[in-house]
């Protein structure tokens, strides 16, 4: 690229943005204790390690320029991001909700294999939703978002999270296999 | 996070589910994975569909052209991000995607000086059999070219493996045959072809001159990706519509170390799409939909001279050519972590296709090349499956509908992809002495394709095969 490409001019760095010119105080300690909840979030959210890995790091990256001058909770701020990145993605790239055609079929709990197919036929219930009825699902029963914040990390309505949320689990209901996870149980 | 609202039964367990069910990740994010991605925004990076906000309110115009492509150097500079400085200088990144071709192409010429190995064949000509419609251009932009002409009638290749018959007739460079959905994809002097399997026409054409012979382009669900240039500290891929082959993006990953000086498949996509590229002294591990860098896998044994990624994403195996050993190396893919290796193989181990059984790669140069079959149970017993005699690059291995295939001069074999034994061969005939070429084997609908090169007649294309049902994986 030696033809093209210039140093980066001074303020272009990571620093950029932070009071301090370096780390924000608190940032690496939140970054530790909340990056797995984030992660699994974001596995919930796209169905894969390298997008959610993806999505947590947009969020982060974007959170850290910010971070002392946030005026709300930093995970509320970093799982807005992440929920309005992911959206975009599924505008973008999918278009819409994807049909699966096949689902899989699920062992006998205490199978060994049973907690991989248990996952597969959670992403699988979950490819069903629309982006934002699975962005909800995720804030509000997994990452244990009342309504309120529900709606307010992705900038709408209480009423449009109840609309969604119920929307979501009319179609979870369907969803093979789903309903035995709900009721039985594979050892973690 | 509080729970104020009463959930309803349905909702608690749905609830309860979730936390239970969920993994917990292979790896955490780290401070320094931020630290890093922000050096890449920082340079210029921006997502699909328009410059990132960090890189606008660094004072960037909306279309800065190749000024856009400013990488972070070396070390630190005094004064600037002082902790950071050892970050900025493994942040060496420049991610560029552009959900428009106009954003993407205004960063790198096609001939830039910028490449330096790219373009080594010079300017694109046309290609060979294939209609002129492609006008030569001044401009940065790669052009397509839609549907070159008619199906043909497939013709019969006399004494062919496998009912061998030939679909299409572009002179294709061995080793870059692959297949997806409908389609095939091969390199073709100085172009990137889009092939219909079924009729054999060549549906799209872009102008793409390869800096590394017989590097395969790869399938990312609805992208193309191939290696653009590859030296002068940096590695750049260019990813393509899988049907239009307008380029959609490009990442240019800066090499951490020395590049490798005899790069044999430094390119390969993950089952959800994630790219690893080898860049000297580490893999980088490349989002497809954000074009950036996650993480860099450190390789040890030497530079990064060719990979391969396990169906299920889980290993990565890395060939080197250190100043003292070839090697091959077995890396947890999530975690980075070095799983085993054999530092005492005896030739640059190249070609990497990599299965749930193991690895298999050529050892040898040119025309004498050997496939090997590392068992991921113990890379050390390394054993030579194939001899390829004088097959050069249509030799080398791919894994395709389960099996592993590698062609040649004399024969063309499946492989059990874990065993690594021999499954079935058909014999490669001659003409006057001088064998004809089969390889790299693709699926592409269903079917078998396969490159095909008759020295004595100049004959060459692809050819629809039809290996025998013991080859299936």
């Amino acid at each position: 690229m030696a033809g093209h490409t210039e140093e980066l001019p001074v303020s272009g760095g990571p620093a950029r943005g932070s009071a301090g010119g370096g780390e924000p105080d608190g940032f690496r300690g939140f970054v530790e204790a909340r990056s797995s909840a984030l992660l699994r979030s974001g596995w919930l959210l796209t169905g894969d390690w390298t997008s959610a890995e993806d999505l947590v790091q947009t969020a982060l990256a974007a959170a850290w320029p910010r971070w002392e001058s946030l005026d709300q909770s930093p995970e509320m701020y970093v799982r807005k991001i992440m929920v309005n990145t992911f959206l975009r993605w599924r505008e973008r790239r999918w278009n819409g909700e994807i049909a699966t055609a096949k689902l899989p079929e699920l062992r006998a709990y205490g199978d060994v294999f049973a907690q991989v197919d248990s996952r597969a036929a959670l992403t699988a219930a979950l490819d069903r939703l629309p982006a934002r009825q699975r962005a909800v699902v995720v804030l509000r029963y997994f990452a244990d978002m009342t309504e309120a914040q529900t709606a307010q990390t992705m900038g709408c309505s209480v009423g449009a999270v109840k609309s969604h949320a119920s929307k979501a689990l009319a179609r979870l209901r369907e969803a093979p296999g789903l309903a035995e996870l709900m009721t039985g149980g594979v050892a973690p | 996070m509080t729970i104020e609202d009463p959930f309803t039964f349905e909702e608690r367990r749905l609830a309860e589910m979730l936390h239970r069910v969920t993994p917990e990740p292979p790896r955490g994010v780290t401070v320094e994975d931020i630290a890093i991605r922000l050096a890449n925004a920082g340079a210029g990076s921006s997502r699909r569909g328009g410059r990132s906000r960090a890189a606008s309110r660094s004072g960037g115009a909306p279309s800065r052209g190749p000024n856009d492509t400013a990488v972070i150097r070396g070390p630190g500079r005094p004064g600037r991000g002082r902790r950071w400085s050892p970050l900025l200088a493994a942040a060496s990144v420049v991610i560029v995607i552009g959900a428009s071709t106009g954003l993407a192409v205004a960063l790198t010429s096609h001939n830039s000086p910028s490449s330096p190995t790219a373009g080594a064949t010079g300017s694109p000509t046309s290609r060979p059999s294939s209609p002129g419609t492609q006008s030569t251009t001044t401009a940065t932009a790669p052009t397509t070219t839609p549907a070159t002409g008619p199906a043909v009638a497939p013709i019969r290749i006399a004494n062919g493996p496998w009912d061998a018959e030939l679909i299409d007739s572009d002179q294709l460079t061995p080793g870059t045959l692959v297949g997806s959905g409908n389609s095939l994809y091969a390199i073709s002097a100085g172009y990137l072809l889009r092939i219909d399997a079924k009729s054999g026409v060549v549906k799209e054409e872009v102008q793409y001159s390869a800096p590394i012979t017989g590097q395969p382009p790869v399938v990312d669900g609805s992208t193309i990706w191939v290696v653009w240039s590859f030296g002068g500290g940096t590695v750049e891929l260019r990813g393509f519509d899988a049907q239009t082959l307008a380029q959609t993006g490009s990442v240019t990953v800066a090499s951490s170390g020395s590049l490798a000086s005899e790069p044999e498949g430094i390119l390969a996509a993950g089952p959800d799409g994630t790219l690893y590229v080898a860049a000297g002294d580490s893999v980088a591990v490349v989002s497809p939909s954000s074009g950036t860098v996650l993480r860099r896998i450190d390789v040890t044994g030497g530079p990064a001279e060719s990979l391969a990624i396990t169906p299920d994403g889980s290993t990565l195996y890395v060939g080197t050519a250190g100043a003292v050993n070839f090697g091959l190396t077995s890396y947890n893919a999530a975690t980075g972590a070095k799983l085993a290796a054999n530092t005492q193989v005896a030739d640059q181990p190249g070609n990497l296709v990599a299965t749930s059984g193991g690895a298999f790669g050529t050892t040898g140069v040119s025309m004498g090349e050997a496939v090997w079959f590392f068992p991921a149970s113990d890379l050390a017993s390394a054993k030579e499956v194939a001899q390829a005699a004088n097959g050069g690059s249509v030799a080398v291995p791919t894994l395709a509908d389960g099996a592993v295939w590698v062609g040649g001069t004399r024969q063309l074999e499946c492989l059990g992809a874990v065993s690594g034994v021999q499954e079935n061969s058909g014999a490669i005939s001659s003409v006057s002495g001088i064998p004809d070429q089969f390889g790299s084997v693709a699926y592409a609908d269903g079917n078998a394709y396969a490159i095909f090169l008759n020295p004595h007649t100049q004959q060459a294309g692809v050819a629809k095969i039809t290996p025998p049902n013991t080859c299936v994986g």
